[in-house]
């Protein structure tokens, strides 16, 4: 599904250029459930943000289902990306003014469902997640896991065939992070492709596959078993 | 989509109260005084729209060219009407008026009031819209003594009577006249205005002089036929007069309906496009940079608070948002933002329209009736929306999903930068309003102030009528017996405007081929007295100068024009009369007329009391006002039992005669006031904002030991800089407005430097007091609390 070559991105200031992803090269199957890990600064959410067609690189390939994407240009990828791929991050990121039924159906909308098959897969998602319940109630009052909760029912009412996590567990306790991490793996086994950010090791136990990062390059990959 | 848009704009709105009622209450008070100049914009430009023939009817006016000046004026022979329509063949139809308006007392019974109106030919009534709503145009005039009133004037003479048709009515205690026909109400925004019409006859049967062609004295509108062309009709009718007067110095030429109320003014003989309609243009550009004004403070606030709403860019980017929705999105939050203020400034409009009418002498109504008030509100709306919400949505849109949801802190500096502009061009506007507000007030003052030549304060002046001029002397004697009356006296025109005047005399050394402009004014002796003129050389004009030999007193301006050395003993004639007229004395120069300019020479002589036309009073300075009055109402009803009371203040009708700079001083108070307003409410959302962005900064410095003065001049001081560059920009830009403002007025002020100085001082103080409340608060706000917020 994903194949990156020699992948560069480098963050340039007036006097510095950080090199944030050094030649990197990966591939990720349909179906296969990522985790990528490493310390701070090695340039995992950097990988993420191009994979999630939020950032481009500054040099290499990325080939996203056989079409190369490294060269699209805004429109071309916010295209691509509503469609394609579904996005959940440690600090939920959820619009504050919007319900919880709001902000699950948004990726809907831009994607052009008519709204009453809008209403049906936002409550089916709702529904599959827990939280119908809380359909009328804004983000701020809920938990922190009920709002990861409405973060990947967001992630996925659009069904993409990719979801990215960001530490989708940063922000939450063990208990409400094994629950979100049961979720993903659902998703999982019901055929998403997942590639998820962690420093947790108990997190990335649940992934079929560990790529670890040092300085922008591969320093090792673990199978699960 | 749009849906979602909308719900999320409401939802914002009802959270962030403070910015949305700043917004919203600065917004709207743009809309409101866009809406208001617009309203009285509406009236002026529709003026005399009224008239269904208005693109084809035209006031006859007249240039006579003199040695200084062409003097334009809109006076003509009197029987000068039938026969243009008789010989010009593109003239459909002419109407003839006697000028100005006439008051009558009109006696029904016991009843008896005062009402103006104006000798008219038939004409008028086809040529003009004047619908009638009892009787008939074609019968209007059918009789000698007809009389055609309007619907006020009908109850006012015989109160709610439904049908007034035939019923008579007594005219200054004279002739009964026979109401023919009653019109609607004349519109406020018509020029010609009267409540009452004659016809045109009676008035031609008692001025005899109106049938010469070298009198001027009658006003004349022609309508030209549809297919007419109007440069022909002006080629035939330039020296129409000349066909009967070949020496005369009248030229006349049409001046359009359209014109008369916003184009009037003349120079050198030709309109020079100025009038009201400086005034129309100058505040449609007022009402335009308000609603800017307004407009930049949305801009500011919604880029000053957009750290609040990049995480929702972020998140609409991340699932699918293009740039140009999210564009959309913002721009329809500004309308929609714009669309809630246009409605709270309907509700302001409606409260505060009542009072601007009060201000502006005018009737304006919001006319929700009308379409196209809804759809130009609809449309400020709108615009407003668009001016306001295009920068914001650039600057949002253009957030970087990445940056924004990582939480790194957005760079600002070109929003900042662009920020500042927008203040410096908001207080830049409002420093130029304070100026020219202050520039046009001391205009005003200084004219008012302007030595007039005789004293106009405590100068009664009363419509000679009924038995007054019969009685005159045993009125005066009485009058004076009446401690607080100084003196009176009678005179042929009022002395505060321009009367007859006459290009006619001539006299010994008087270059061949000269022309001299001298007004003529007949008084009774008391006139100079009575007025405050004073006598410079000779003596006072006497009773015994009544009639021949003619003896006069002329200003000082003419006896210049009349050579070297006193002009006492010289005399002067008409051309063609042998008649001298010898020169007694010479009294100083006065203005009349026109308050800004240099007045005509003025030649008095003295007339019989029944050839005047008004009395003039002079009241001591220490007089209780209210009692004298009472006391002068005493003794004419005693002498004129038939006529009420009726006067007139010499200063009141002064004050008059600035009516549109009035108004302009007025408007450009209030504008200005309220342009520092909404600029302060921007000022204020702008300085929260910074007080919140540099929460730590201020934190830190306290901790380090930052007294509350040092941190709020920290933060007062970048605002002070861009309101002293505000001053910068500001003030040549006022200078060089006001000073072509200033060069209209022959008579004006120069400018003042301290002028611009107390108008920066105003703004800077303004300003400080408007953030002071903010950075006050965040200075004293405690260092432990606001490095915990970071």
């Amino acid at each position: 599904m994903i194949k990156i070559t020699d992948l560069e991105k480098f963050y340039r200031t007036e006097e510095v250029e950080t090199i944030a992803l050094n030649k990197l090269s990966i591939h990720v199957n349909t179906g296969e459930f990522v985790a990528i890990m490493g310390p701070s600064g090695c340039g995992k959410s950097t990988l993420l943000n191009i994979l999630g067609m939020l950032d481009d690189p500054d040099g290499g390939s990325y080939v996203f289902n056989g079409v190369e994407v490294a060269h699209f240009n805004e429109r071309k990828r916010a295209d691509l990306r509503k469609h394609n791929i579904g996005f959940v991050f440690q600090s939920f990121n959820l619009i504050d003014e919007l319900t919880v039924f709001e902000n699950v159906e948004l990726p809907l909308i831009y994607t052009g469902v008519p709204s009453s098959e809008r209403v049906k897969r936002v409550e089916e998602v709702l529904d599959k997640m827990q939280i119908m319940h809380r359909r009328n109630h804004y983000p701020q009052q809920l938990s922190g896991g009920q709002q990861q909760r409405v973060a990947i029912a967001r992630a996925v009412v659009n069904k993409p065939k990719l979801i990215l996590a960001d530490e989708p567990t940063g922000n939450l306790d063990s208990s409400n992070g094994n629950d979100v991490m049961e979720l993903l793996t659902d998703l999982n086994e019901q055929g998403t492709t997942i590639i998820m950010v962690t420093h947790s090791e108990h997190d990335a136990r649940y992934s079929h596959r560990i790529i670890r990062l040092l300085d922008g390059q591969t320093v090792m990959e673990n199978i699960m078993i | 989509m749009i849906k979602n848009y909308i719900k999320t704009a409401f939802r914002s709105l009802t959270k962030n109260k403070a910015y949305s009622f700043l917004n919203i209450f600065g917004l709207s008070i743009g809309i409101v005084c866009a809406a208001l100049i617009f309203l009285w914009v509406e009236d002026e430009v529709n003026y005399d729209s009224v008239n269904v023939k208005k693109d084809r009817l035209y006031l006859v006016k007249e240039n006579q060219k003199y040695d200084a000046y062409i003097f334009t004026h809109s006076s003509t022979p009197g029987i000068m009407g039938p026969e243009l329509k008789e010989t010009l063949p593109g003239i459909a139809n002419a109407c003839r008026t006697s000028e100005g308006q006439e008051t009558f007392l009109f006696s029904q019974g016991d009843k008896s009031v005062y009402a103006s109106g104006k000798y008219a030919d038939p004409s008028i009534f086809s040529m003009f819209t004047l619908p009638f709503t009892q009787g008939n145009a074609r019968s209007a005039f059918a009789q000698y003594h007809s009389l055609v009133v309007t619907e006020r004037a009908a109850k006012k003479f015989f109160g709610n009577e439904p049908n007034v048709i035939g019923k008579t009515i007594k005219v200054d205690n004279k002739q009964e006249y026979v109401i023919s026909g009653v019109i609607r109400d004349l519109p406020a925004n018509s020029s010609l205005q009267f409540e009452w019409l004659m016809p045109f006859q009676i008035h031609l049967d008692n001025s005899p002089w109106l049938k010469s062609w070298g009198n001027n004295n009658t006003t004349t509108y022609v309508e030209l036929k549809s297919n007419a062309s109007i440069a022909t009709v002006k080629g035939q009718i330039l020296n129409y007069i000349q066909r009967h007067e070949p020496k005369a110095l009248s030229h006349l030429f049409l001046f359009s309906m359209n014109d008369w109320r916003l184009r009037d003014d003349f120079k050198d003989g030709k309109m020079t496009g100025g009038g009201r309609i400086e005034y129309v243009h100058l505040f449609t550009i007022i009402a335009w940079i308000i609603m800017l004004i307004a407009c930049i403070n949305f801009m500011n606030l919604a880029t000053a608070r957009s750290e609040k709403r990049a995480r929702e860019v972020g998140v609409r980017k991340v699932l699918g948002a293009g740039k140009n929705s999210l564009i959309f999105q913002f721009i329809g939050e500004a309308i929609f933002m714009a669309l809630v203020a246009a409605c709270v400034g309907l509700i302001l409009l409606t409260l505060v329209l009542p009072g601007f009418n009060l201000l502006v002498e005018k009737q304006l109504s919001l006319g929700l009736g009308k379409p196209y008030h809804i759809l130009v509100l609809l449309g400020i709306a709108i615009i407003c929306g668009l001016v306001a919400g295009s920068y914001p949505a650039l600057y949002l849109s253009s957030f970087k999903p990445v940056s924004v949801l990582k939480g790194i802190k957005l760079k600002d500096s070109s929003a900042a930068y662009i920020r500042k502009g927008l203040v410096i061009l908001q207080f830049s506007a409002s420093i130029i309003l304070i100026i020219s507000t202050v520039i046009i007030y001391q205009q005003i003052q200084h004219v008012k102030n302007r030595e007039l030549g005789f004293n106009k304060n405590n100068l009664l002046e009363i419509d000679l009528q009924g038995q007054m001029a019969k009685n005159y002397t045993p009125i005066r004697e009485e009058l004076l017996r009446v401690g607080d009356v100084e003196n009176a006296a009678l005179a042929d025109h009022s002395i505060i405007y321009g009367g007859n005047n006459t290009s006619g005399m001539t006299w010994e050394g008087k270059a061949p081929g000269s022309e001299v402009l001298i007004s003529q004014r007949y008084v009774t002796p008391e006139f100079m007295a009575t007025s405050g003129l004073s006598i410079l050389e000779g003596r006072n004009l006497v009773v015994r100068d009544t009639g021949r030999p003619i003896h006069m007193i002329i200003t000082k301006s003419l006896e210049k024009l009349m050579g070297k050395g006193s002009a006492l003993g010289k005399t002067m004639h008409y051309n063609g009369d042998t008649t001298t007229a010898t020169i007694v004395g010479v009294v100083n120069d006065y203005v009349y007329g026109d308050m800004y300019g240099k007045p005509d020479p003025v030649m008095f002589m003295v007339a019989k009391p029944e050839d005047n036309t008004v009395m003039y009073v002079r009241i001591k300075p220490q007089a209780d006002i209210q009692k004298t009055l009472a006391n002068i109402q005493g003794i004419l009803k005693r002498y004129n039992p038939a006529f009420p009371f009726q006067y007139r203040f010499v200063d009141d009708q002064f004050n008059g005669m600035f009516l549109t700079e009035m108004l302009a001083s007025k408007l450009s108070r209030l504008f200005a006031a309220l342009a520092i307003v909404i600029s302060c409410l921007g000022l204020f959302g702008l300085a929260a904002y910074t007080a919140e962005r540099r929460t730590k900064e201020i934190g830190i410095r306290k901790v380090l030991g930052a007294s509350v003065a040092s941190v709020t001049s920290l933060l007062s001081k970048d605002f002070l800089q861009l309101v002293i560059l505000s001053c910068l920009i500001a003030f040549p830009v006022a200078y060089w407005r006001m000073s072509l403002w200033l060069k209209g007025y022959r008579y004006h002020i120069e400018m003042q430097w301290w002028v611009y100085l107390v108008a920066g001082a105003l703004a800077i103080i303004i300003a400080l007091i408007t953030i002071s409340f903010q950075t006050i608060k965040a200075a004293l706000a405690n260092p432990v609390r606001s490095l915990r917020s970071e």
